[in-house]
């Protein structure tokens, strides 16, 4: 199954176990892409955040034009926590007496306390930039927290829209179950004398009557809740669901993963390829980095170079299908722009238009 | 009263009857959907994970008058909540 090169994919995400190279690798194939003059924005959703570190700029919670064409943004759910709740503070303000404000206030502070919440915001805003991303740039690049923290991410969508499915279906029973006992109250009140009595002959006009009824049920109070309610629950919804649907097209997305020859991240490895694939997550590609280079080492390290080449023979055969593409160790750490340009150089094999992905 | 009118008024009576046990039934089954769903919004505070509570937390205001009134229908005076007071 051939699929256009990477660089036409509206989303790459980058992962991998923590310290194998994913900020690096993420930050090449950005400046690259930007230096092709395409739009790109490199998004870090890690805690710890280092991508500003790379590039020696400070980035933060804002989209940010770091270089020409390159934006950058380094995601802080705290305060987008904080500004969540502050929002459903205001509005339950108006809805409670004053003496409940400090109940309130200490209710929200515990929500913010609640191991999901943080979790939440990030997915959140991921889904959120996955949409609006592709809208005002050629490309959006995350660089993601290690790797069972985003799987987790990738899977929640699915979760959360199952939960609101069930949500939204409680509501429209509840809804045209009120909408009927309107209806018969409707019904009661007309013959009851309410509304105008009938002359004889008059039948034909009923049908009139009936459209009226539905419209005096939409305007009544009850139903103002119930419409807030559907409308929270759907605006919700449906930046999850899109961003499932983005997330799981392979002409939009692509998942890449980092490693690096070595036992851990092996396994990791194939844990998260098990799972993407169950997800059908489109995976583009895989980065085999600091690979001992070729040259002759010494005694020392050619004794880690005979183990490092049953590593490579391990990755060849499990991730063969997903043509690993390496990574030397180079002679210097990763750190300015030139180190970067010198590491995307490896990585052209990923813009050759006939890369394939399973 | 003519004998139209009556059976007419009579008419009027047996839909009644027969519309009013179904518009109580319905809106018992109503009531119940809905005291379903706010439990649901409600759920993480009474100590059952919901993959959804950051995101229904904005729900809050708007199901704060229903959770007084499915309260006090329970039979509780006051909120059961620990950390949700209405009252």
């Amino acid at each position: 199954m051939s699929r256009s090169p990477l660089d036409e994919r509206e989303i790459l995400f980058v992962g991998g176990k923590g310290g194998v190279g994913k900020t690096t690798t993420a930050s090449a194939l950005a400046l690259q892409a930007a230096e092709r003059n395409r739009k790109i924005l490199v998004v870090s959703t890690d805690p710890a955040h280092s991508l500003g570190d790379i590039f020696d700029v400070s980035i933060g919670n804002r989209e940010r034009e770091i270089l020409p064409n390159l934006w950058a943004l380094e995601i802080d759910p705290d305060r987008q926590v904080d500004a969540y709740l502050a929002g459903v503070k205001a509005t339950m303000r108006e809805f409670v007496r004053p003496a409940m404000f400090s109940e309130i206030d200490r209710q929200m502070e515990l929500t913010r306390q609640s191991p999901g919440a943080v979790e939440a915001a990030l997915m959140e805003r991921m889904a959120q930039l996955m949409e609006e991303g592709r809208r005002s740039y050629d490309q959006v690049i995350f660089d993601t927290a290690p790797t069972g923290h985003t799987l987790r991410l990738l899977t929640l969508p699915e979760i959360m829209a199952a939960w609101m499915d069930g949500l939204l279906k409680g509501r429209d029973r509840s809804d045209s179950l009120g909408r009927a006992v309107e209806r018969l109250s409707g019904r009661r009140r007309e013959r009851s004398g309410d509304s105008p009595p009938k002359e004889e002959g008059e039948e034909s006009e009923r049908t009139g009557d009936e459209l009226s009824w539905f419209q005096q049920v939409d305007e009544s109070p009850g139903d103002e809740r119930g419409r807030k309610i559907r409308e929270a629950l759907l605006a919700r919804r449906r930046t999850f669901s899109r961003a499932r649907r983005h997330l799981l097209d392979p002409d939009i997305t692509a998942f890449i993963l980092v490693l690096i020859p070595e036992k851990l991240p092996i396994l990791e490895s194939r844990k998260a390829v098990d799972v993407l694939r169950k997800h059908r997550v489109p995976i583009a590609g895989m980065v085999v980095n600091r690979v001992l280079p070729g040259e002759s080492l010494g005694d020392f390290l050619e004794s880690r170079r005979s183990q490092e080449e049953e590593y490579l023979a391990q990755i060849e055969a499990l991730f063969g299908d997903l043509d690993p593409v390496r990574i030397p160790l180079l002679r210097r750490d990763v750190d300015g722009l030139e180190g970067l340009r010198e590491v995307a150089r490896y990585l052209e094999p990923f813009s050759s238009p006939s890369r394939a992905t399973s | 009263m003519s004998w139209k009118e009556k059976l007419q008024r009579f008419q009027e009576l047996v839909n009644e009857f027969y519309e009013g046990r179904h518009r109580g039934a319905l809106a018992r089954e109503k009531r119940e959907e809905d005291d379903l769903f706010m439990l649901l919004v409600f759920s993480e505070m009474m100590g059952v994970p919901n993959p959804a509570s950051y995101y229904t937390l904005e729900l809050l205001p708007i199901l704060y008058d229903e959770f007084h009134e499915w309260h006090t229908r329970m039979g509780m005076d006051k909120s059961p909540l620990e950390h949700f007071r209405c009252c």
